[in-house]
């Protein structure tokens, strides 16, 4: 079944007259794990913006689960929203400094309304864990966190709303390998334990081939390769996968 | 010796993060600091600058710069030298681009000669890999993608020709082609005009490909320091041998890896002894009686350490790591 369908999808920034997002059209089916590859500055997180509807499209259509994201209300998009999350590459700009990391969490439950105050805390308490920090960051300011605490602590609110599809952007750039393999690990856990959808942006292709089921490649704004991990990294035909592929090996 | 730092030790809220960090940095000489998630790489290189305010954390120690102890020094005399002698490029590009001026005007603000500013910065926009923003003078950080801002700053770094740059985490967003490209600009100053640099990251394979010299931080305190080569060809502390067999090979992709495995010990409640005796796999009853020092090990190689000499006979076996 396709969970995300998108068709001919635009993005001009006016000002500069950027096209960041020029024509995009892709599939994603419930269930897959979706690489999205490319050049700093080709619009892949332009495109995931886009899909939130965080920013405005110009014209196209995102079909999620039969709805055309683009056309329904703002309340609708908000419910949307609980069972479509995203990661932020940026997790500074995405945290307000001045809450406590257990507000930053407990928040997302409370649109539930039935929810107990002790099971909000509980809950954050375990997400907390499995991102590898544990209960005592509750009561810290995301402003007294180190970058790979905070890049956590986005994964985790992530993952609270018990989402269906996820949009990682980048979701563990600045974690070190332990953390990064026990991230990953989590992820790819869950995914086949709830059958989640991801789309997955990030410049490492280890990561990328370690958990994706295809990729995409993109550049300036469009999509010039896409298929299975295994068909792109044996026989890229672009240049620019090329290169990235190459490098990649001498690294 | 260009910077020296001695015995720093930081804490925020009473806990101490930093525990006694040693190092130095010579002129035309790149140091690499490296060491999982929340081990204190960042609130070392903020100290350098004396970037971290009182009222969030206790800083005691000596950052010798040009034999000036930078913790002593006031407002006034710290401003000559931020920006200035010393740049600093943020983990977190975008919270410290500031929002309300253009790129080209944070640029020229660092420029350390006032004369034909556009080529200049023209310069500067193509060494980081912004062509695309040339001539572009109305562009603001918001409108730049993560990895741009990232370039930016690595741009406004350089352009005041500093002594030492302090790079935190400087190519996380980058892809490898791009990465290179800002590995090489910045052996290239380091070579053409003697920058000497302290080079942040977690990821051991880029700091291998620029560093001179390494040092691998644990639980706010370096465990073992070295030369690249020494720490390639025999690293001694377990948590370092942990960290160079983590790394997979391009084959290897498929798998994840967590050589090293259970996870870091919260500040406030450090084990007694070695601190990375709880995941060490060479660990011996003797580990928990006193944390080790520093050892020697040979010229230019210290590690923390009471084991040192049988360990490297019991790692992975070769064919199973990639270096
Ligand atoms: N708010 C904005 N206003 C104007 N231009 C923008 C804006 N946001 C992004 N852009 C431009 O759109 C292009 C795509 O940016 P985007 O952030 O989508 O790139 P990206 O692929 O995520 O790159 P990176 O890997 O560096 O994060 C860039 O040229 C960027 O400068
Ligand atoms: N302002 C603060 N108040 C309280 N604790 C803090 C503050 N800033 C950082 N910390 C804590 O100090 C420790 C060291 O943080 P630091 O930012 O130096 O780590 P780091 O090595 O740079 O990590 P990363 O790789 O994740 O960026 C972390 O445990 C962090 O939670
Ligand atoms: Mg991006
Ligand atoms: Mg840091």
């Amino acid at each position: 079944m396709k969970l995300l369908k998108i068709d001919s999808l635009h993005k001009t920034f006016k000002k500069h007259k950027v096209s960041a997002v020029d024509g995009a059209s892709f599939s994603i089916f419930k269930g897959e794990v979706l690489g999205l590859v490319g050049e700093s500055g080709c619009g892949k997180t332009t495109l995931a913006k886009l899909i939130l509807r965080l920013i405005d499209a110009d014209k196209g259509s995102i079909f999620y689960k039969d709805k055309d994201l683009l056309k329904i209300s703002h309340s609708d998009m908000r419910k949307t929203r609980k069972s479509l999350q995203i990661i932020f590459q940026d997790p500074y700009a995405s945290l307000d400094p001045r809450m406590r990391i257990g507000e930053v969490i407990e928040e997302v439950y409370d649109i539930h309304k039935n929810v107990t105050g002790r099971e909000k805390k509980n809950k954050a308490i375990e997400l907390l864990e499995t991102v590898g920090l544990g209960e005592v960051y509750l009561q810290r300011l995301s402003s007294e966190l180190s970058g790979g605490e905070r890049q956590r602590v986005g994964i985790a609110r992530a993952l609270a709303t018990d989402p269906e599809f996820i949009i990682c952007d980048e979701p563990v750039s600045s974690l070190d390998i332990s953390i990064q393999a026990q991230i990953l690990n989590l992820l790819i856990d869950l995914q086949k334990r709830k059958n989640l959808t991801y789309l997955f942006i990030s410049h490492d292709l280890g990561v990328i081939g370690s958990i994706c089921d295809r990729v995409m490649v993109m550049q300036s704004g469009k999509f010039v390769e896409s298929g299975s991990c295994e068909t792109i990294f044996r026989n890229p035909k672009h240049e620019y996968t090329k290169t990235l592929l190459k490098s990649a090996l001498l690294s | 010796m260009l910077l020296q730092i001695k015995n720093l030790k930081v804490g925020y809220r009473n806990i101490e993060v930093v525990r006694g960090v040693e190092l130095n940095i010579d002129k035309g000489e790149c140091v690499g600091l490296i060491g999982e998630s929340g081990c204190g790489k960042t609130t070392v290189g903020l100290s350098v600058t004396k970037l971290i305010p009182e009222r969030i954390g206790m800083t005691s120690g000596e950052i010798l710069f040009e034999d000036k102890n930078i913790l002593k020094l006031n407002p006034e005399e710290l401003r000559n030298i931020r920006g200035k002698k010393i740049s600093y490029v943020f983990q977190e590009p975008f919270s410290s681009l500031n929002p309300v001026f253009t790129v080209y005007e944070q640029i020229r603000e660092m420029l350390e000669k006032k004369n034909n500013i556009y080529i200049q910065i023209a310069e500067i926009l193509k060494s980081v890999g912004l062509e695309k923003i040339i001539g572009r003078k109305n562009v603001y950080p918001h409108e730049l993608s993560g990895g741009m801002q990232q370039r930016a700053m690595i741009g406004m770094a350089i352009a005041s020709k500093p002594s030492l740059v302090i790079l935190d985490e400087p190519t996380t967003a980058l892809d490898v082609t791009i990465q290179r490209q800002i590995l090489d600009l910045i052996t290239g100053l380091k070579n053409k005009m003697n920058l000497s640099i302290l080079f942040i990251s977690h990821d051991l394979r880029i700091v291998f490909s620029i560093a001179d010299k390494i040092g691998i931080m644990y639980a706010g305190k370096i465990v073992e320091y070295g030369t690249k080569e020494k720490i390639i060809s025999s690293p001694s502390h377990p948590y370092t041998i942990g960290l160079i067999d983590s790394i997979p090979s391009f084959e290897h992709r498929k798998q994840l890896f967590n050589v090293i495995g259970g996870k870091a010990p919260l500040f406030s409640e450090l084990p007694k002894g070695c601190k990375f005796y709880p995941r060490c796999r060479f660990r011996i009853k003797e580990c928990l009686k006193k944390e080790p020092e520093l050892k020697d090990i040979s010229a230019d190689h210290f590690s923390r350490c009471i084991l040192t000499s049988e360990i490297a006979a019991r790692r992975l076996p070769k064919q199973n790591r990639s270096i």
